[in-house]
C-alpha cells in the first residue's frame, strides 16, 4: 500500500548560523491510509512547526514532503490553496470559527472557496451533520455554542471536502475532559469507520491513547515510537504506555540517557 | 535611546497609513485655503468695487475657520484613532516591559509632534502653492487680467493654520492617548473584538426601514414643497426628520442586507463570508455610517447646487452699455451731463451718449383715484385662452398687477437697439410694444406672449385704443443689473411726453470708444475710465461695478459651497474608510483561519474589494439619491424665482457636478483598497505560533 504522506530528513531551521534553532532536525517517517497517528512532544520539540510543515504554513529549510506522490513544495498559487482546503483538513486548538458566520456557513466555507457547489456537498455535510450531532447549532453563531460543539462543527469544516488527511493541531487542548473524550471518540469513529487519515499533534496523554501509533518527538527529531497492538492492548494499556515514555521525555532521557 | 525610537515609531506611521498622513496634509490645506482668501486676486479686485459685501463675507472668514477647526477635529480624531488601535499590543509590551504610563505618554506625545511638525512642513508649503494656483485660474476664469497678479502669501494665515492644526491635534490626542494609557495592559495585548450585540426581531428592524424611508421622504416633500423654508421652526422640524429618518434607515438595514444574504447565497467564493462581513459593519456602526452618508449627502449638495447657483449668477446677459449717468443736483439734464463731460474732456470717450427715459403715466390721471391707467385684461383674456402651461400661469400672476407700467420712450430706445446691433422698432402713435426685463421673462414665457401679440391686441392706454405690435422687448435700459422692470411699455416719444407730462426718469447711457477698448481690456478702460469720472462728480454706475457684484456672488456662492463640499467629503471618506481598515484588523483572526482553509491571496483581496465597495457604496448610495432631492431643495430655498423656469438645466449641471464627486469618492475607494491589500499581503506570511 502507497503511504499518504511520506516526509523524508525534515528540516527546518530558524535564526542564522551563530545562534541557531533546529526546530526540526531531519524527520522522516510516513502515514498511511487511514492511519490515525498521534506526535507528542514537550513545548517546543517541533512537533508544531512539524505540522505547519505539512501545512504548507511553514516552508522548510529542507528534506521534503510528498503527499500522494506530490511534492507539496513544488505547489504555487491556485494549486498551493487547493492542497490546503481540499487535501489537507485542519482541525484547529481554537476551532478558529469565524465568529460572524454561522455552524452551517463556517462548515460550508471551504466549498466556496474552493469551487465545490453546495449541491455536490449536500450528502456529506448531513452525514457529517448527523455523524458529529450538530443538527441544533447549524444556525447559531459560534458564541451561541459550547466548547465541544465548535471544535465539532471545525471538525465538519476540515472534513467537509473530503481531505486526504486531517490534520489536528491540539484539538483538545481548550476542551473540558468530557467534551474532549466526545470528540476523540468521534475522531477514532471517522478514522475507524469512514477511513479517516489523522494526524493529530498533543501533548495530551489521554487524547494521545486514541491513536493507532505515536510518534515523540524531541529536540526537533524522533525520539520514540509506539504501536497499539489493536484489538489486543487495551486504550487504558496503551495510555500507560504512553504515560511511561512521556515521563521519559519530560527531562527523564536527560538525566537517564 | 528614547529618541531614536519617537523617529523610528514617528516614520513608520507616515509610511504604514498613507491615508491618515494624507488626511492631515489635506486638513491644513483647508486651513490655509479658507484663512487666505483675502489674498485671492479675485476677492482683492472685488474689495475695490463691492467693499462693505466683501468685508462682510471676509468677517465670517473666523466663523469658517472655527467651523472648519470643529468638523476637521473629527477626522483627525478618527484617523489617530485607526493609528493607536493598530498598535495596542505593542504599547502592551511596552508596559510589561516596565515602561510607566507617564513616559508611554511623553513617548506617543513626541511621535505625535513630531509627525506634526513633518505634516505641516510638507503641508503649509503646498497649501502656499495650492491657494495661488486657485487665485490665477480663479483670478483666469472670471478674466481680471486687469489686476497684476501678486503673490497671495498670507503670514497671518500661515500662523493661523499652523495653530489650529496644532490644537485640534493635541485635543485629538489628550483623548484618544488618555484612553490608551489608562487601559489594562492584559486588554492591550489581546485583539479585543467588537462585542457581541443583541439582535431584536427583524421585524422591529423592517418597521425601522420603512419609518425611517417615511420620515426622509417627508423631510423632503417639506423642503422642495418650500415649506420648510417659510418658518425657522418648519427648517428645524424638516432637519429633524432627515436626521432620524436616515439613523432608522441605516439602524434597520440590516435586515435587508440579511434577505440579500438569503437570497443570493451565490457560489463566488466567499460571497457569505462577504455579506457576512458587510452586515456586521452595519450592525455595530450604523451611527457611524448614518452620520457618513449625511456627511457626504452635505457634500454633494453644496458642491452640486453650489456649482449650479455660481453658473446662474455668472451666466451674465449680452454686454451693451458701459456707461449710465444719473441726475444729480448740479447736472438736471441729459445735456448738463454731456457738458459737464466735455467740460473734463471726456465727451470724445464716448463712441455714443444717448438718453433713456422711464417715466409714469399721468396725464388725466387723478393717482388717487382706482381706475387703471392702462387696460390689462385684453392681454390676459389671451393669456387665458392659450394652452395652460406652468409658463402660462406665472405670466397672468405677474401681470395681475401691471395695469399702471412704466412708459418708456422710443428713441431712446431704438438707440439703445442699434447699440445692441438688433433691429429697431417702429410704432404709430396708437401702437405700443411691450417690455419685460430679461429677469422676468424667459424663453418660453416670450414666445407665448410673442404669439399673442401677433394678433395685434388691442387695448386702451390712457382711455385711447392703443395697439400692442412687435415682439417681447428685454434689452437692458441701464447698465445696472438690479433696476429690473417687470412690465413697462415703449410708446413713441410724442405719446411719451404727453403721458407723462414731462415728469421722467433720465438715464444716459454711454458707451465707450472702440479705439478705447481694443486698446486695452475692457475692464481695464471702464477701470481708468471710474478714476478720471471719479473727479467730475458725476453719479455713474459703470459696467465693471455689475460685473463686480456678480462676481461677489459667484465667488461668496462658489468659493465657499465647494470648500464645504470637499471638507465634508473628506471627512467622510477618511471615517469610512479607516472604519473599515480598523474592522479588517480587528478580523485578522478570521483572515487567517481563511488561508489556512485555502483562501488565495487574490481571493482574498477580491473578497476585500468586494467589501470596500459596499462599505463606501451604502452610504455612498444613500447620499447621492438624497442629494437629486436635496440639491432640488436648496433650489427652491435660495434661488430667485427669476431662474427656476431653468431648474431642469441646473439639476443637470449639479447632477454632472455629483457625478465629478463620485469620481472622488472612487480615488478614494482605490486608496483603501491598497492599504486592505498591502494588510492582507502580510497576513499571507504566516505568524508563528507556539
Amino acid at each position: 500500500m502507497e503511504p499518504i504522506l511520506m516526509i523524508e530528513s525534515l528540516k527546518k531551521y530558524y535564526g542564522k548560523s551563530a545562534n541557531q534553532t533546529k526546530a526540526l532536525n531531519g524527520i522522516t517517517f510516513q502515514v498511511m491510509p487511514g492511519e490515525f497517528l498521534g506526535i507528542m512532544g514537550s513545548s517546543g520539540s517541533g512537533k508544531s512547526t512539524l505540522l505547519n510543515c505539512i501545512a504548507t504554513v511553514t516552508a522548510p529549510t529542507g528534506g521534503s514532503i510528498t503527499m500522494k506522490g506530490r511534492q507539496i513544495h513544488s505547489l504555487k498559487g491556485a494549486a498551493l490553496a487547493d492542497y490546503r482546503g481540499k487535501e489537507v483538513g485542519y482541525l484547529f486548538q481554537n476551532f478558529e470559527l469565524l465568529d460572524n458566520l454561522t455552524g452551517q456557513e463556517n462548515i460550508l466555507l471551504p466549498l466556496s472557496l474552493h469551487h465545490v457547489t453546495e449541491k455536490e456537498s449536500k450528502v456529506r455535510l448531513e452525514q457529517l451533520v448527523s455523524y458529529l450531532e450538530i443538527k441544533d447549532v447549524l444556525n447559531k453563531f459560534p458564541s451561541q455554542m459550547s466548547g465541544g460543539q465548535k471544535q465539532r462543527v471545525a471538525a465538519a469544516r476540515a472534513l467537509i471536502l473530503h481531505p486526504h488527511i486531517i490534520l489536528a493541531d491540539e484539538p483538545t487542548g481548550a476542551l473540558d475532559s468530557k467534551n474532549a473524550k466526545a470528540l476523540m471518540e468521534k475522531l477514532t469513529g471517522l478514522n475507524v469507520d469512514a477511513n479517516a487519515t489523522i494526524l493529530m499533534v498533543t501533548h495530551d496523554p489521554n487524547a494521545a491513547s486514541y491513536c493507532k501509533r505515536i510518534l515523540f518527538i524531541q529536540d526537533g527529531a524522533i525520539f520514540h515510537e509506539l504501536r497499539r497492538n489493536i484489538p489486543d492492548e487495551s486504550k487504558q494499556a496503551f495510555y500507560e504506555r504512553i504515560l511511561k515514555v512521556t515521563a521519559q521525555l519530560g527531562g527523564g532521557s536527560a538525566h537517564v540517557l | 535611546m528614547f529618541s531614536k525610537l519617537i523617529s523610528r515609531n514617528s516614520r513608520r506611521n507616515r509610511k504604514e497609513n498613507g491615508l491618515f498622513f494624507s488626511s492631515l496634509l489635506i486638513s491644513i490645506i483647508a486651513f490655509y485655503i479658507i484663512l487666505a482668501l483675502s489674498h485671492q486676486d479675485v476677492v482683492v479686485f472685488l474689495t475695490k468695487l463691492e467693499s462693505d459685501a466683501v468685508n462682510r463675507l471676509l468677517s465670517m472668514i473666523p466663523v469658517f475657520y472655527g467651523m472648519a477647526l470643529f468638523i476637521l477635529f473629527f477626522l483627525i480624531y478618527f484617523a489617530s484613532k485607526y493609528q493607536l488601535e493598530r498598535r495596542r499590543h505593542e504599547f502592551g509590551v511596552y508596559l510589561m516591559m516596565g515602561m510607566r504610563r507617564t513616559r508611554l505618554f511623553a513617548l506617543l506625545l513626541a511621535e505625535d509632534l513630531r509627525n506634526s511638525v513633518v505634516s505641516l512642513a510638507i503641508g503649509l508649503p503646498a497649501a502656499v502653492l495650492l491657494s495661488e494656483l486657485i487665485s490665477l485660474i480663479t483670478a483666469r476664469l472670471v478674466g481680471i487680467g486687469i489686476v497684476s497678479h501678486r503673490i497671495s502669501f498670507s503670514f497671518s494665515a500661515f500662523v493661523w493654520t499652523a495653530a489650529g492644526f496644532l490644537l485640534i491635534k493635541f485635543i485629538a490626542f489628550l483623548i484618544l492617548s488618555g484612553k490608551i494609557c489608562r487601559q489594562e495592559i492584559g486588554s492591550l495585548l489581546v485583539e479585543l473584538p467588537d462585542g457581541s450585540k443583541k439582535q431584536l426581531s427583524a421585524w422591529i428592524y423592517a418597521l425601522a426601514i420603512v419609518a425611517g424611508m417615511s420620515l426622509l421622504a417627508a423631510a423632503y416633500s417639506m423642503s422642495i414643497s418650500g415649506k420648510a423654508w417659510s418658518r425657522y421652526e418648519q427648517m428645524g422640524i424638516t432637519i429633524l426628520l432627515g436626521l432620524a429618518g436616515t439613523l432608522l434607515f441605516f439602524w434597520g438595514l440590516r435586515v435587508l442586507i440579511g434577505l440579500a444574504l438569503k437570497a443570493g447565497r451565490g457560489n463566488r467564493p466567499l460571497s457569505v463570508f462577504n455579506f457576512r462581513q458587510i452586515q456586521e459593519t452595519v450592525m455595530y456602526r450604523s451611527g457611524s455610517l448614518a452620520v457618513c452618508s449625511l456627511l457626504i449627502l452635505a457634500s454633494l449638495c453644496c458642491f452640486g447646487a453650489g456649482v449650479a447657483i455660481t453658473r446662474f449668477y455668472g451666466d451674465s446677459e449680452p454686454h451693451v452699455l458701459d456707461y449710465t449717468f444719473h441726475r444729480t443736483q448740479n447736472e438736471h439734464t441729459a445735456e448738463d451731463i454731456k457738458k459737464a463731460l466735455t467740460a473734463h474732456q471726456l465727451d470724445t470717450c464716448f463712441d455714443e451718449l444717448f438718453e433713456i427715459r422711464v417715466g409714469l403715466i399721468r396725464n388725466g390721471i387723478d393717482r388717487t383715484d382706482r381706475t387703471a391707467p392702462f387696460q390689462i385684461a385684453p392681454l390676459m383674456d389671451a393669456l387665458r385662452m392659450s394652452p395652460p402651461s406652468n409658463d402660462r400661469d406665472v405670466l397672468m400672476h405677474n401681470l395681475s398687477y401691471a395695469d399702471d407700467p412704466y412708459l418708456i420712450s422710443l428713441s431712446g430706445y431704438n438707440q439703445l437697439l442699434r447699440a445692441a446691433g438688433l433691429p429697431t422698432l417702429t410704432l404709430e402713435s396708437n401702437e405700443a410694444a411691450i417690455y419685460i426685463d430679461h429677469d422676468f421673462c424667459s424663453a418660453e414665457k416670450c414666445r407665448l406672449l410673442n404669439s399673442i401679440l401677433e394678433t395685434k391686441l388691442e387695448t386702451r392706454l390712457n382711455e385711447n385704443i392703443c395697439y400692442l405690435v412687435g415682439s417681447v422687448q428685454t434689452t437692458n435700459l441701464v447698465t445696472d443689473r438690479s433696476i429690473t422692470l417687470s412690465f413697462a411699455l415703449i410708446v413713441p416719444d410724442e405719446v411719451f411726453e404727453s403721458a407723462t407730462l414731462g415728469n421722467y426718469s433720465v438715464y444716459l447711457n454711454g458707451i465707450l470708444t472702440k479705439e478705447l477698448t481694443e486698446h486695452e481690456s475692457l475692464m481695464s478702460a471702464i477701470s481708468d475710465m471710474n478714476d478720471k469720472l471719479d473727479n467730475t462728480g458725476l453719479s455713474y454706475e459703470s459696467y465693471l461695478k455689475n460685473m463686480g457684484r456678480q462676481l461677489f456672488y459667484m465667488v461668496a456662492a462658489g468659493y465657499i459651497t465647494i470648500y464645504l463640499a470637499i471638507i465634508f467629503l473628506i471627512i467622510a471618506n477618511t471615517v469610512i474608510g479607516t472604519q473599515f481598515l480598523m474592522g479588517q484588523q480587528k478580523s485578522d483572526r478570521r483572515y487567517r483561519t481563511l488561508v489556512r482553509l485555502g483562501a488565495t491571496y487574490e481571493t482574498l483581496c477580491r473578497s476585500a474589494k468586494t467589501q470596500i465597495h459596499w462599505y463606501f457604496g451604502i452610504p455612498a448610495a444613500v447620499a447621492v439619491f438624497s442629494s437629486i432631492f436635496g440639491v432640488r431643495a436648496l433650489f427652491t430655498g435660495i434661488l430667485p424665482s427669476s431662474v427656476k423656469s431653468n431648474l431642469l438645466e441646473m439639476m443637470l449641471i449639479s447632477a454632472t457636478m455629483i457625478f465629478a464627486l463620485c469620481v472622488i469618492e472612487w480615488i478614494y475607494i482605490i486608496a483603501v483598497k491598497r492599504t486592505s491589500d498591502r494588510y492582507l499581503l502580510k497576513l499571507m506570511i504566516p505568524k508563528r505560533e507556539e
